[in-house]
């Protein structure tokens, strides 16, 4: 079986902790719900990600060497 | 919307079903009478021209509100319907709920638990603002399929929807003739090995009494349901029919009125602000007059709006319906007539529903009722709201003028005295303000309109000009013409980018057209081939201010798309360019001079040098130089492969062309506005206009067909080569023919033949193109423009000079026309060149007429492609816009959307703008110089910086392994890098 999430091409998917959800929910000033979201089923999240839970997604970029960007994960 | 009322915000707007009780509440009168006006004009009480439903006539004044037309919105009536009729807008919701709701209890089909479960999944989905429609259409599918009631253990049927307002209950009855079914399925069948069933065993295995069996055999007694349902198990036969039974609305609003509002809760709907019962009409609202104003024609006669049509429509059959039901008429008439009311009703808000014919005028024309008035282009949300007709616009055919600015524009006189500008008068103006008020409407620059401190505004007339211009005084506003310097917007459809749409610096001049720069074209995607554009003149300071400061085309130098200029020189500027610079001819004085006239430039540099006649001389590089920054370091490669060279604002070596200074992208355009500056760049594409319009003139530029003809040795070459791939294409087909031809991996023979026949014609005309190239001197005009990439390539050339080469529809040589060949001039199954498409023959010779239509074959496809492209991207493009126009940059440098939920958490993942960064793989963005360039530009000394950034004290808290330990551990963290 191929694990799709260590793909190169797969960005480095982490469950973000709680406090540090609240941070980010912080810094932007918005409603959980009010992130992007990523399907339970999506192959790029790691296992134990459940719903409700905030991902943190950390890409490579050509301008600014890392974007990162947080997702909630929905059924 | 007087003044001094304040804005208001809208924080909430709630949709729901609107209560009949409320339609009453708000009507100003109930409509009973379908006339509108009496024999003298005036409208019938309680008719539909009611004056209390709102004034159209000016003078008059409303009889509910008391104002008069045009500040009275007009007033709601109402209609009292005879019988309950559908709703069409609802119908979908109707069905659903018939479905889904018990037939005689009116709950949901759903046990408690399964209920909450959906009310659950319901909230989550509102809670991630996703569309609730998914949760709401599973929960009537699972309630569909339960064939009793969970609560009444009433029996459900189907529920059949005929479109678009009929609903029927479909049971399953016995069949009249169900006896002889019975007996026929009891008869033993001799062809199928049925030996049939005698009565008694019937009895038997339905457990029935034998004489309630012979009974039922008779026809004498109809079994009950389960009776039915055992006989059916044991002969194996159907002994039901479908029986129809149609609900009426009445029946429909009763079911609903039934259905408890926290079952409706799970199915999404508010019970609170919409009941279901009322998607069932008991009252019409009529819309006020002001909705559907009727006209006066010529003739004095009335002519009504559709609406009103249908109205009286409406209304007339609803009194048939009650004259009848009173009288006591039969049912069937009854029901006919509420059909008819049905349509009527169904019509006046939908009249394009499929399956029923439109509602017509006498004229045969379909009446345009209520979704009509809203839906589609012309509609009131895309054709009166989302896009309007503005005042202070103008709109004319454009024409070139290379003398302007590339950020000016010329408009004409007679637009110029229309578009008018507000000017406050003051003390430093008001002389200038009377002088417009004097010259009057129709002088330029003039004035149309002066108004007074107190508000009033009055007309300038030639007959008063010259009074009002005395009675000026400051404080008045002055309704000015434009004038030269005003800012405008400038506009050319489609609009496809943001460069579609500039501001420009007006030039007032004469005739009719509005000229522009040409190297404003591409932008634009103008030509002047009978080109049209908009021009809208702006209205308020801030609007000028911002039009100025953001949309100015100077401004726009650099695209959004690529981060390059997309403005620059272009065609015959490229041209005159390479001219000047390609071989860097020499110029007298008097040359040298004219060349830079058009430019800032009034000094020249001193000479080059002096020729044999002892005449100074200037080369093109040095005239060139002239026009570029004093410091300008530069170094690149030339469309023409040749490397450019820039030294401290002089030209050393090198060809400008297209990669230098034209459109899309080139190299000096570029760095001239990322260094210096918009203006720079505005000044610099100009004067690079300017002088390779006088260096094209000093040369001469023209083409003609001799330009194009080549000597008859080179064209006998050409001839050879062409013979010699004939016969490849010969020796393939025989090849081929015997057998021979082997095919390519994944190809067939037939495939293969036709690739190599294609390979080999290809490198036909590609050596005919060599041998006319090497023929053309480098100062062949096509040659001139292919090479500095001004217009046209190399290969249009070929074609021109040598061989127009295979003609090819869908990528293939043309393959189509008669059977087994392309026209009867041919014998079937030719392999051969010629015969599929293959144009020997170059434009200058001429083609023969079978080459022409083989030709006209291949032009047609490329015509159609466009075509075809153009709509399509036309509609991509509009969805994308519609799906990305509410995206927004935050303060904060997030992207959201209007109901703040984050796209992007970062604007395009950097937060820069493409405009403003420029890198790509070979360019990296070199911070450090950046921020070395920073520090020595904000610090005027060494020792300021260093004060600033403060000295770093050596760390003393080492041990001896210190220094070595920290070395180690930078060392790695470098490399990374």
């Amino acid at each position: 079986m191929v694990d799709e999430s260590q793909h190169e091409l797969v960005p480095d998917h982490t469950v973000l902790p709680e406090d540090e959800v609240e941070d980010v929910l912080e810094e932007y000033d918005v409603e959980r719900t009010s992130l992007p979201k990523i399907k339970r089923r999506d192959p790029a999240l790691p296992d134990d990600a459940e719903i409700g839970d905030v991902v943190k997604v950390v890409r490579d970029s050509r301008t600014t060497d890392e974007a990162i960007v947080y997702r909630l994960v929905i059924e | 919307m007087s003044s001094g009322q304040s804005p208001k915000e809208i924080g909430e707007i709630s949709f729901g079903l609107m209560d009949p009780e409320e339609y009453r509440e708000m009507s100003a009168t109930k409509v009973i009478t379908a006339d509108t006006y009496d024999d003298d004009g005036f409208p019938i009480d309680m008719g539909l021209m009611d004056p209390r439903l709102g004034v159209i006539d000016p003078g008059l004044e409303c009889k509910t509100c008391g104002n008069r037309s045009g500040s009275c919105n007009g007033h709601f009536g109402h209609i009292e319907l005879a019988a309950p009729v559908i709703h069409v807008g609802f119908s979908k919701l109707i069905r659903r709920l018939l479905r889904g709701t018990c037939r005689s209890c009116s709950r949901l089909l759903l046990t408690e638990e399964v209920m909450e479960e959906y009310s659950d999944d319901l909230e989550r989905t509102r809670g991630l603002r996703q569309d609730v429609s998914d949760v709401t259409k599973a929960a009537i599918r699972e309630a569909r399929k339960k064939s009793n009631c969970p609560y009444c253990g009433e029996a459900q049927y189907d529920v059949k929807h005929e479109k678009p307002t009929t609903y029927y209950e479909v049971q399953q009855v016995l069949a009249s003739d169900y006896s002889e079914r019975i007996a026929s399925a009891m008869q033993p069948d001799p062809d199928e090995d049925d030996a049939g069933i005698s009565p008694q065993a019937l009895a038997e295995e339905t457990d029935i009494d034998i004489s309630r069996i012979n009974e039922i055999l008779s026809g004498e007694f109809r079994p009950r349901e389960d009776d039915r349902k055992a006989i059916e198990k044991a002969i194996g036969a159907e002994l039901t029919t479908e029986d129809m039974n149609k609900l009426m609305p009445s029946d429909i609003r009763d079911w609903f009125e039934d259905i408890p509002g926290d079952d409706l809760e799970v199915l999404g709907v508010d019970s609170e602000k919409s009941r279901p019962e009322w998607m069932i009409l008991t009252v019409l609202p009529v819309p006020p007059v002001t909705a559907r104003p009727s006209i006066t024609l010529d003739n004095g006669q009335r002519s009504e709006d559709d609406l009103t049509h249908k109205l009286v429509d409406i209304i007339r059959i609803n009194q048939r319906f009650m004259e009848n039901r009173e009288a006591g008429a039969p049912q069937l008439i009854i029901e006919d007539l509420w059909e008819l009311l049905q349509y009527h009703v169904t019509t006046f808000m939908d009249n394009e529903i499929s399956g029923t014919p439109p509602a017509r005028h006498r004229s045969g024309r379909p009446l345009k009722t209520l979704s009509q008035r809203l839906k589609g282009k012309e509609g009131r949300f895309r054709g009166s709201l989302s896009g309007k007709r503005v005042n202070f616009s103008a709109r004319t055919v454009i024409s070139p003028d290379p003398t302007l600015s590339l950020n000016e524009v010329g408009v004409p006189e007679r637009v110029a005295r229309e578009m008018t500008q507000t000017m406050v008068v003051n003390e430093q103006n008001i002389e200038r303000a009377r002088q417009y008020v004097r010259n009057g409407p129709e002088g330029h620059p003039g004035a149309n309109y002066v108004k007074r401190p107190d508000g009033r505004r009055v007309r300038v007339t030639e007959k008063v000009c010259e009074e009002l211009a005395e009675r000026i005084e400051t404080g008045w506003e002055v309704q000015r013409h434009l004038i030269d310097g005003d800012i405008v917007i400038f506009n050319r459809q489609p609009s496809l980018h943001r460069m579609s749409i500039m501001a420009h610096e007006v030039v007032v001049m004469p005739y009719k057209t509005f000229r522009l720069n040409t190297v404003v074209c591409p932008p634009y995607n103008a030509d002047f081939d009978g080109d049209e554009m908009n021009m809208h003149a702006l209205q308020n300071e801030e609007a000028r201010a911002e039009a100025r400061v953001l949309m100015r085309v100077q401004e726009q130098i650099l695209s959004p798309r690529f981060g390059e200029n997309i403005i620059g020189a272009i065609q015959d500027h490229i041209s005159g360019m390479y001219l000047l610079t390609h071989d860097n001819p020499r110029f007298n004085e008097t040359q040298a001079l004219d060349l830079l006239r058009q430019t800032r430039i009034d000094e020249l540099p001193p000479a080059d040098g002096v020729d044999d006649d002892g005449a100074e001389y200037w080369t093109g590089y040095t005239l060139f130089s002239e026009l570029l920054p004093d410091d300008l370091n530069l170094e690149f490669k030339s469309s023409t492969g040749e490397d450019v060279v820039i030294e401290d604002g002089q030209l050393i070596e090198g060809t400008i062309d297209e990669d230098g200074v034209g459109e899309f992208g080139s190299d000096i355009v570029d760095t001239i506005m990322k260094v210096y500056g918009a203006t720079r760049a505005r000044i610099f594409i100009n004067e690079v206009a300017a002088l390779a319009m006088r260096a094209i003139m000093h040369f001469g530029f023209s083409i003609g067909i001799d330009d194009e003809s080549i000597s008859a040795e080179a064209q006998e070459r050409i001839d050879d080569a062409i013979d010699n791939a004939y016969e490849r294409v010969e020796e393939l087909i025989d090849s081929y023919e015997a057998g021979d031809l082997e095919s390519l991996p994944g190809r067939t023979v037939d495939e293969t033949l036709e690739m190599k026949i294609m390979q080999t014609l290809g490198k036909a005309r590609d050596s005919a193109g060599d041998i006319a190239g090497d023929h053309f001197e480098d100062t062949n005009p096509a040659v001139v423009m292919a090479e500095s990439g001004a217009r046209g390539s190399m290969l249009n050339l070929t074609q021109m000079a040598g061989c127009v080469g295979q003609q090819a529809v869908r990528g293939e040589r043309i393959n189509r026309g008669y059977e087994d060949r392309t026209l009867s001039h041919y014998k079937p199954n030719d392999l051969s060149a010629e015969a599929h498409g293959f144009v020997e023959s170059s434009y200058t010779s001429g083609l023969n007429p079978k080459e022409f239509f083989f030709h006209a074959m291949g032009g047609r496809e490329g015509l159609v492609d466009t075509a075809v492209r153009t709509s399509k991207s036309g509609y991509l493009q509009r969805r994308l816009i519609n799906a990305l126009s509410e995206l927004e940059t935050q303060y904060d440098g997030t992207v959201r959307d209007t109901s703040d939920t984050i796209v992007q958490f970062e604007f395009g993942e950097d937060g820069t703008s493409p405009i403003r960064v420029a890198s790509d793989e070979e360019a990296d963005i070199d911070v450090d110089s950046i921020a070395d360039r920073v520090l020595e530009s904000e610090f005027e000394s060494e020792a300021e910086l260093e004060e600033f950034i403060g000295e770093r004290e050596p760390p003393t808290n080492l041990s001896e392994h210190g220094e070595s330990w920290t070395l180690e551990e930078s060392a790695p963290a470098e490399g990374d890098d």
